[in-house]
Parts: structure tokens; C-alpha cells; sequence
């Protein structure tokens, strides 16, 4: 293989087994949540080790179910990081609740802890949501122990974590996106977990309108006859992708491998530079299912400096900006946030996954050095 | 077959995907681009032309697309939006989800049990901001009525397009009367991919709308910047279902016609059967999609005679409850009573329609039926 002259910004490679499995499933003419989503929802309890599993239609539909499962609902108050995927904030808007966004920590340990969190709690507040940024594991133990003091419910977003050892089950809900770019990508689709019985049935009606069957119960012969307990959503996976979903599975473990091991070579690479610095520390990496390569450059013009001098290299990156920039969450309470802000103008998140390969990786770090050069 | 469960031997649809809608998904599939291309803008720009309208907008599902469609018609917090009661419960829990209240409204009889647009006329209040009627079966409710009075009203019309989506009234494509129009592909459907959803508008701003509250609210500017205006949600529909839809809509045409011909020909069948009344008229079909083959019954029967076919080996359901009657709805607005609309709900009952249903078939099903309801 020769070498690459542009890599691309996520993974979009797939193989034989995957067609096979999606073309198998239409061929069996049955789409609509049935027994593939089923055997998903029960490899995926068994992977995160929740008790419920609950395939959905995208990650931001999942946050949504979630937070109402939690009792969230419109007048509401729930906490978010600051730095978090738009849907974080988007999920509990679309309640009629209002997303109080927290500051982080510092702009190269990017989570909100407790001391973030807590001042961010009202009257008003139901629940905090626990971002897993970029793969990385907030502390949830300490935000869960800081929810059950304050009676909150806490959320995980782990829309960037799946494959990270304990994400989605410190929370008494978590929501996983297998959107393009995530560990299990599939188009679109999510899954949310839950400890208790009580969340998940909520979940489990919620997404498909609150009807107390489903189209497959009542092909299979029961009563035609159906209830409607609340005003539910169509927020339901359909088994062409959980078919993928399914076999892509079986490439997870090796997946976040790659991944963890290209973000090491990488940090290895860069360490002890003073003109860029790794965000998150080598603790955090080793518990992480990396979703992306983090750098930190010393201020927010030349972040934009290199991020154009990469491109021009052949290697696309991403920025990720504060909530609070977006004209939409402009006004939300939540007080200052200056590490957020700072790691919002200072953060350039390059590709990682592991069809990057050895060979990909190598291209990537020879153009960021020669960036960094270019960047002065 | 004479059990009541396991898998009927004439179902109440049957999904067949051909050979080219599989390769279709697989070169998707093998493209690596799942989500977010240019497959779904082609089957957006293949369902305008379908239409005949400016701008369809390809969405996760056809609830989304009701959601979407109220909210750019201003739907809020306070405001009441009219919808018919005999229809699937998104036509109004997609104005709850909008703060709103649903006002449900009469269909016009068991013999055509459309939105009646008297009755719609009646309900308007000052708090009303729209109404939104379902094209119940595929068959043409009166889109062309509805949207004079929502003009001369200044109410914003929304058609919940989801069993027509190769439907016309007056030489007009249904979905294309009002506001916006809200199309269904879920599996059952005339046009099915498993799940998604549409939403067609000649307006631009609506469409803009659409666009960009389907994807969390982001919008670009012209230099490329990002912005996140108002509270979007993930509605997109994925690059395989857009490929699939695609591919499957080369077909539509020709099902719906032989849709059309199974109708036609049921129709004919249990012309003069008693105990079972089938609405709408033999004129109408030739202009509606066909979605499903209601019949109505004598009351007390509905559920009996669906276990007697069952027992026959042929599947049947239940179209629609009244969605006034569910516990959702009874709990918020307890004294709804729409006596025309639970007679029709009470006694519907939906016979097996599909394209490559066959005449051996359809005879099955009429004279399972005819014996059913004699018994």
C-alpha cells in the first residue's frame, strides 16, 4: 500500500460481513424492531454490564428518553459541561428544560467534576449529565455520589464512549451513539442503559409511542388491540441497522485496541513538546475508548493556525466549541466558564481509529510536526 | 392452520425487497459513507419531483416530520392544533411534544371516515394555530376544503401524508395542499425502508427549517461557520435507508397500481355482503395509494371475527383506535366524545393488501370472511 496523501476525518471503511448481514436482514423482509434488535440489545447489556439495554434511534434521541425517564421534564433544570456534544444541551431543551452549562476542570483535563457541577445546582435542578468527552471517562463515581447527596438523577453521556470499561453504568442511566465517527458506527442509532427496571420500561415505552405493543407482538399472532400510556416518540433502531450493528460488534474489542494503541504512539510522539500539549493525562488514556487525538495548543489563534496547516497537509481536524457560543444556548445560566472556554479556542481534535493504521498514524504525526513548524 | 399464534399463511402485508434495492444498499454499505450524503439528497430530490413540490426533506421518521412541520408552523406552548382522532397517535403526540394541545375533530362517516372539514370549521378557536388532517387509508380526505378554510382562517394546514405517498386529489398530489405534508416509510407502509420519515414544503423557510432543526439546530453561514439556532433534534435519515428508498421508488407506481386492481376487485367481492360496509367509493380508489383494505362490521364483531380468520390462517388488524380513547389522552382530555369516530373504530377492521397478493388469496380472505361474519 503506498503511503496516504489525505487521510480522511473518520473511519469509512467496512467489509463483506457487513453487507452480508444488512442484505440478509432484507432479505428476511422484517424491519421493524424484532428479534435482531433483540440480540443487540442483549449483546450490548452484556458488553457495558447494565442491567437494560435499550436500542434507539440516534444518541440525542437516547439523552432525551433518558432525562425524561429520570423525571426530567419542562421548567426543569439539568446540569451539562459546558464542553459537550451540542445534542447534551439539544436533548434537554427538547423537554422544555433548561440546560445550566457548568464549567470544566482545565482546558487539558476537559470533564466537569463535582466542583464544577455543584454550583450549578438550583432549586430546580433534576439531574446532571456526565459527559465522557471524546471517549475519555469523567469522574461519574464522584458525580453520582454528588447527585445521590443532592437527590439528582445522574446521566452518562457516553455518545463517544462505548468500549470504555464501566461507562453508562456509574449513572443510573447512560446513552451510547453509534453515529458516524463513533466506535460502532452504523449511520445512525444509539442505545440508552439503565440499572433499574423502572427507567428502562419508561425508555422502552417512550421510544416507540408509548404503545403497550409493538408490530412484531402482534404479527406473531396477539391481541390486535393496543393502549397508549403517554405521549411517546418513534425514536426506535429498526433491524436493518441492528443487523450492522450486530456484526460490526464483533470488530468492537479491536476497534478501541487500535485506537488506544495509535493514541499512545501518538502521545509518545508528542510528549515534552512545548508549542502543543496532550489534553487528558495517561491514567485517563488507558481507561478511555478514545474517540479522537486531543491537542492543546498555547492559545486560540494558533489552534487556527494549525488546524489550516494540517488541512493543507492532507489531515482534516475538528474544533469543538463551548456550548454557550452557539447563539441557541447563548443565554443559559451556569455563571462563568473560562476553562471551558479556553479549551474550546485551544483544542484541534485530529482523527483516530484503527483503520488509520500504522501507516496513517505515521502520516498524521509527520504533519503535525510539520504544522507545529509552520505555526511558530 | 389451526392454531391462533406463529406466523399467519396470508399476512397483513408482505415486504419483498428485489434484487436491486439489495444492491443498492450494499454499494452503500461498501461506500463507507453511512450518514449524511449524497444519496439522501438525491431521494429528497427524486420525492420533491414525485410531488410536484419545492423542497422534501428526508427525516428518521414520519413522527419527526408532524414534530418538525408544527413547529414551523409556530405550535407552542398554549396554542391548540385540530387534528382527527381516528388516525395513529403521532398525529397528536407530536403536538404535545410541542407544548400544544391537540383539539380532536369528526370524521365524516364509517363510509368515508376522512376529517370532516365542518366539523374542523367548528373547533377553530382563537388559540388554534392549525390543523392537520390524514389522508386516512390513502385515500383523499378533503385537503382542498381544509386548506380555503385554513387560508381564509389564517391557520397553517398540515398533511399527515403518511399512508400517500402516490396519492392525488383534484390532480394534486396529497402532502402538497398545506403547509407541509408528513410521509411515512415504516415497514408497513406503501413505500417502506423499516423506519423513516419526510417532510415536503413549497415553503423555503420551512424548509430551511426542516433542514437544520432535523440536525441539532446547526446552521452554516456562507464562510462556513457553525452555528446552533433554536432546539434541533437528531432527525436525519441514514445514507442506506435513503439508498433503499430510493431504489424502491422506481416501483411505486406500479404497486400502488396493483394495489388499486386488489382493491377494485375486493371491493367488487364484498359488494352485497351483509354485516360488512366498505367505505369510500370505487371513483375514489382510482386517485388514493391503497395502503390497506378496510371493511367495517356490525358492532360486536371486530374482535371475533379477527380471531375467526386467524383461526383460518389469515391475518388482520385493527387500523386505528380512537386516539381520544386511549389512557394518554382520556387523562389529559376526558370528555372528548366523537361518536362517529368511535363507531368506525369499534367495528373497523384492516383485511390483508400487498402487491403480490394473489387472486387465490384475496378469494381466501373474502370467503373467510364471508363465513366469519354469517357465523
Amino acid at each position: 500500500m503506498s503511503a496516504p496523501t489525505r487521510i480522511s476525518l473518520v473511519d469509512e471503511t467496512s467489509c463483506e460481513a457487513d453487507v452480508e448481514a444488512v442484505l440478509d436482514c432484507l432479505r428476511s423482509g422484517w424491519l421493524t424492531m424484532g428479534p435482531r434488535t433483540q440480540a443487540l440489545e442483549q449483546r450490548l447489556g452484556e458488553l457495558t454490564g447494565a442491567a437494560h439495554a435499550l436500542a434507539v434511534s440516534s444518541g440525542t434521541a437516547g439523552l432525551q428518553l433518558a432525562l425524561q425517564a429520570a423525571g426530567v421534564g419542562r421548567g426543569d433544570e439539568v446540569v451539562v459541561p459546558a464542553l459537550a456534544p451540542v445534542s447534551a444541551a439539544a436533548a434537554v431543551a427538547a423537554l422544555g428544560a433548561v440546560p445550566v452549562l457548568c464549567d470544566v476542570a482545565d482546558p487539558l483535563a476537559p470533564h466537569a467534576g463535582p466542583k464544577q457541577v455543584e454550583p450549578a445546582i438550583g432549586p430546580r435542578t433534576r439531574a446532571i449529565v456526565a459527559v465522557h468527552l471524546h471517549g475519555h471517562l469523567a469522574d461519574a463515581a464522584a458525580l453520582r455520589e454528588l447527585a445521590d447527596a443532592r437527590g439528582l438523577v445522574l446521566v452518562e453521556d457516553c455518545s463517544s464512549a462505548l468500549g470504555a470499561p464501566g461507562a453508562g453504568v456509574a449513572g443510573a442511566l447512560g446513552v451510547f451513539s453509534f453515529a458516524a465517527g463513533r466506535q460502532l458506527a452504523i449511520g445512525e442509532g444509539g442505545l440508552v442503559v439503565a440499572a433499574d427496571e423502572s427507567h428502562a420500561a419508561r425508555v422502552r415505552s417512550l421510544r416507540s409511542h408509548a404503545m403497550t405493543s409493538g408490530t412484531w407482538d402482534r404479527h406473531r399472532g396477539h391481541d390486535p388491540r393496543y393502549d397508549v400510556v403517554d405521549a411517546g416518540y418513534n425514536f426506535r433502531l429498526d433491524e436493518p441497522r441492528a443487523a450492522l450493528a450486530l456484526t460490526r460488534l464483533e470488530r468492537l474489542a479491536g476497534e478501541v485496541d487500535g485506537r488506544r494503541a495509535l493514541l499512545a504512539r501518538a502521545r509518545e510522539r508528542l510528549r515534552g513538546r512545548d508549542d502543543v500539549a496532550l489534553v487528558f493525562n495517561a491514567l485517563s488514556v488507558e481507561a478511555a475508548s478514545p474517540a479522537a487525538l486531543p491537542l492543546a495548543l498555547p492559545d486560540g489563534a494558533r489552534r487556527d493556525r494549525f488546524a489550516a496547516a494540517l488541512d493543507e497537509l492532507g489531515v482534516p481536524s475538528e474544533t469543538l466549541p463551548a456550548l454557550h457560543a452557539f447563539s441557541a444556548y447563548r443565554e443559559v445560566p451556569g455563571g462563568a466558564r473560562p476553562q471551558a472556554e479556553a479549551a474550546a479556542a485551544r483544542t484541534c481534535l485530529l482523527p483516530l481509529y484503527a483503520a488509520l493504521g500504522d501507516d496513517g498514524m505515521g502520516f498524521l504525526l509527520d504533519a503535525v510536526e510539520q504544522a507545529l513548524t509552520r505555526t511558530g | 392452520m389451526s392454531s391462533g399464534t406463529g406466523n399467519p399463511s396470508i399476512p397483513l402485508f408482505d415486504l419483498r425487497i428485489e434484487d436491486d434495492d439489495l444492491a443498492a444498499v450494499a454499494e452503500t454499505i461498501r461506500s463507507g459513507r453511512l450518514a449524511l450524503g449524497e444519496r439522501t439528497e438525491r431521494f429528497e430530490q427524486a420525492f420533491a419531483a414525485h410531488l410536484g413540490a419545492r423542497h422534501a426533506i428526508a427525516l428518521s421518521s414520519c413522527t419527526a416530520a408532524l414534530h418538525l412541520a408544527y413547529l414551523a408552523a409556530g405550535v407552542g406552548p398554549g396554542d391548540e392544533v385540530i387534528v382527527p382522532s381516528y388516525t395513529m397517535a403521532a398525529t397528536a403526540s407530536a403536538v404535545l411534544q410541542c407544548g400544544a394541545t391537540p383539539v380532536f375533530a369528526e370524521i365524516v362517516g364509517r363510509e368515508r371516515p376522512s376529517l370532516d372539514p365542518d366539523d374542523v370549521a367548528r373547533r377553530i378557536t382563537e388559540r388554534t394555530k392549525a390543523v392537520a388532517v390524514v389522508h386516512f387509508a390513502g385515500y383523499a380526505a378533503a385537503a382542498d376544503r381544509l386548506a380555503a378554510l385554513c387560508d381564509e382562517r389564517g391557520l397553517a394546514l398540515i398533511e399527515d401524508a403518511a399512508h400517500a405517498p402516490d396519492a392525488s386529489l383534484g390532480g394534486r398530489a396529497l402532502g402538497t395542499f398545506g403547509l407541509a405534508g408528513a410521509f411515512s416509510f415504516f415497514s408497513n407502509k406503501v413505500l417502506s425502508a423499516g423506519e423513516g420519515g419526510l417532510l415536503c414544503t413549497d415553503d423555503d423557510d420551512v424548509a430551511a427549517f426542516a433542514r437544520s432543526r432535523r440536525s441539532l439546530g446547526v446552521v452554516r453561514g456562507a464562510d462556513g461557520s457553525r452555528d446552533v439556532e433554536g432546539v434541533g433534534f437528531n432527525y436525519r435519515m441514514d445514507e442506506p435507508h435513503a439508498a433503499l428508498l430510493l431504489s424502491r421508488m422506481r416501483r411505486l407506481r406500479a404497486d400502488v397500481e396493483r394495489r388499486r386492481e386488489l382493491t377494485l376487485r375486493y371491493r367488487e367481492l364484498l359488494a352485497g355482503l351483509d354485516g360488512v360496509l366498505v367505505p369510500y367509493d370505487d371513483a375514489d380508489v382510482a386517485t388514493c395509494s391503497a395502503y390497506v383494505m378496510p371493511v367495517m362490521l356490525e358492532e360486536d364483531r371486530q374482535v371475533e371475527v379477527s380471531r375467526r380468520l386467524r383461526e383460518q390462517g389469515i391475518q388482520t388488524s385493527i387500523l386505528y383506535a380512537a386516539v381520544h380513547g386511549f389512557t394518554a389522552y382520556r387523562e389529559r382530555f376526558p370528555d372528548v366524545s366523537l361518536p362517529r369516530t368511535e363507531h368506525a373504530a369499534r367495528t373497523e377492521l384492516t383485511l390483508p393488501l400487498f402487491p403480490t397478493m394473489t387472486e387465490a388469496e384475496q378469494d381466501r380472505v373474502v370467503g373467510a370472511l364471508a363465513e366469519a361474519v354469517a357465523a
